[in-house]
């Protein structure tokens, strides 16, 4: 069951189109990852779900709520993290969440004990009563996802967690994330480092321009770009490759051919099995002497997806 | 409730820098000093026989009072203006957004906070007005009266600071604007009327001419009750109704500083007329069911 529904969504900023007819689905207890380009929407589409700027054009649903119409709610249900810290330097770590707790309404006998649960969570525990400008950039990272979980939200969107932080920082961001997911939290989160997301996320969904190019859980995803794979070919000599070449360029099934050091052609091929055997017979029986022959799928990893598929929208 | 969590969170942030202790050491030594300059220049000259004390206090304490409007005046915007957008700079206005915190208790919070600051000063400057009270001729009403002047100052500067941090997304534009504003507000009364020739100022006819011009004029107000302008009218005259000159100026920035803080209110946070109507289709709803 879906706990987002996002209707014919469109944000435009003066001459900027952020997003464009964008809808989406996010069912409850997933990690959906939101993948894109800089510039492609995520963050205006985060900012939307956080009851922060409202549409143009288009509903988003929260539950039976409508966001920018009930964002008292929202802000109740959802914990948001924007891809800065946003902290006040000269408070502790334990004020620094008590002032978050109390402004989310929280009664003041409950506030110790959920400022304490929190910052054992988020391994801050020792820091309690530092200031927060004496913290490192991962342990702010650390204290403002605690900030998010003050009022214990349904949904957490988390826009560029791992921006900036050392890799140990990461890793830990990353078993934080998945301790969040073993909760039943639903996650919202966008990333540019792609394996991350790939570890993380049960979901994706690739945004370019504003649009949405693909999205549904990671291996339909993968699956939807595995019909184009790449064909790696090298040969015996130099002097036929001009030959090789004129030869695929013609062939319908190859969408696009090119030179792969002085002996290697990479050609991308989107046709079934006998069609890989027809250019392979092709290319034997025009006498082009190949050496290695090797079809590859393009999109094994999300990296490689996400790279196919925009690149795919940016020719269109 | 939200607004005493955020007014904490202030005093807390306000209290740890050094600012404010630098401020109020140097508002206190100025005024210290400037009425210790008058005391020795003024009675440096003259025996200590048959000299009028009482004449130098009065002057002493308008010199004191009319001082410390000045710096009240130009020390309120400074503690406001950049109230709401310093959590932009500092980018924590989102999270407040994502917060439960109504606009009231944001616009009243920082308000406050910025408020309890200047009138921190003029407490801190309150011992050293006390010491007219050897020269004589003042009554603590008297005192009370300047007092109560000085707070709504400070409340109507603060309230128009806070309503410019609300409007400019830079702290620098806000502060610049709220003091051009500020500094327009002191003079032009008087600028009006040096630069239009007002015929016979002293004439009875034109008394309350005079004090329709001034009358929202702290200095003057000052002045007034210290009987510094025996020539302007003391008595208001609004619709028939005689009130006193100060009751007059207490009523009219009052009302401005209610005026500031309902803008404020309206600016604080974005899409006001959406939320509006939110809020009204919610009263609609919460009525049919009641």
């Amino acid at each position: 069951m879906s706990i987002i529904k996002i209707q014919h969504v469109s944000k435009r900023y003066r001459s900027v189109q952020a997003l464009n007819d964008f809808s989406l689905e996010i069912p409850r207890g997933t990690t959906y990852g939101l993948i894109g380009p800089n510039g492609a929407g995520k963050t205006t589409l985060m900012r939307i779900l956080a009851a922060l700027i409202i549409p143009n054009s288009g509903q988003v649903w929260f539950e039976n709520h409508e966001v920018s119409r009930t964002p008292t709610v929202i802000q109740r249900k959802v914990g948001y993290m924007p891809d800065f810290f946003g902290v006040y330097p000269d408070l502790t770590c334990a004020e620094y969440l008590e002032f978050y707790a109390g402004i989310h309404s929280i009664a003041r006998h409950k506030r110790i004990g959920i400022i304490n649960d929190l910052l054992e969570l988020v391994d801050l525990s020792t820091k309690r009563d530092d200031l927060v400008e004496a913290l490192s950039r991962g342990m702010k990272q650390r204290l403002c996802l605690a900030r998010a979980l003050v009022h214990d939200p349904e949904v957490l969107i988390l826009d560029e967690p791992a921006s900036g932080l050392d890799p140990r920082a990461r890793v830990e961001l990353r078993e934080l994330v998945h301790t969040l997911q073993c909760i039943g939290k639903t996650i919202i989160i966008s990333s540019h480092i792609l394996f991350e997301l790939a570890e993380m996320c049960t979901h994706v969904a690739i945004l370019q321009d504003g649009q949405l190019i693909v999205a549904g859980d990671v291996e339909t995803v993968i699956h939807q770009v595995q019909g184009k794979r790449q064909l790696e070919i090298h040969l015996l000599e130099q002097e036929r490759l001009d030959d090789a070449i004129a030869m695929l360029k013609n062939i319908p099934t190859i969408s696009s051919v090119t030179v792969d050091g002085k002996t290697g052609i990479l050609a991308d091929f989107t046709g079934d099995e006998q069609a890989l055997h027809r250019v392979l017979a092709d290319l034997i029986s025009h006498g082009i002497p190949i050496v290695s022959f090797a079809p590859r799928t393009a999109g094994g990893r999300l990296e490689e997806v996400f790279m196919s598929i925009t690149e795919g929208s940016n020719q269109q | 409730m939200t607004f005493f969590v955020l007014l904490t969170k202030e005093m807390r942030l306000r209290m740890r820098q050094e600012r404010i202790v630098w401020v109020m050491i140097v508002y206190v030594l100025l005024l210290g000093s400037l009425g210790w300059l008058y005391l020795s220049r003024s009675t440096s000259n003259s025996s200590s026989v048959g000299y009028d004390w009482n004449a130098t206090g009065t002057t002493l304490y308008q010199l004191l009072t009319l001082v410390q409007m000045v710096l009240i005046i130009f020390i309120s915007p400074s503690f406001t203006s950049g109230a709401i957008n310093t959590e932009k700079e500092l980018r924590t206005y989102d999270m407040l957004l994502c917060s439960q915190i109504s606009a009231f208790s944001l616009v009243a919070g920082k308000l406050i906070a910025g408020l309890s600051n200047v009138l921190l000063l003029i407490a801190a400057a309150i011992p050293l007005f006390s010491l007219v009270f050897f020269f004589g001729s003042f009554t603590p009403l008297r005192i009370l009266q300047d007092l109560v002047v000085f707070a709504i100052t400070a409340a109507m500067v603060a309230s128009f600071g806070l309503l410019c941090s609300t409007l400019f997304a830079k702290r620098s534009t806000s502060t610049a604007i709220a003091y051009v504003v500020v500094l327009l507000w002191l003079i032009a009364p008087f600028l009006y009327l040096n630069l239009v020739p007002v015929p016979i100022v002293r004439d009875q006819v034109n008394q309350q001419y005079n004090l329709n011009l001034l009358v929202w004029n702290p200095l003057v107000i000052l002045s007034l009750n210290g009987g510094v302008l025996p020539y302007v009218s003391a008595t208001y005259v609004f619709a028939g109704m005689h009130i006193s000159s100060w009751l007059a100026y207490i009523l009219l920035s009052l009302g401005a500083t209610l005026l500031f803080f309902l803008l404020s209110l309206c600016f604080v946070k974005p899409h006001a007329l959406i939320r509006i109507r939110a809020s009204f289709i919610a009263y609609r709803k919460n009525r049919k069911r009641g």
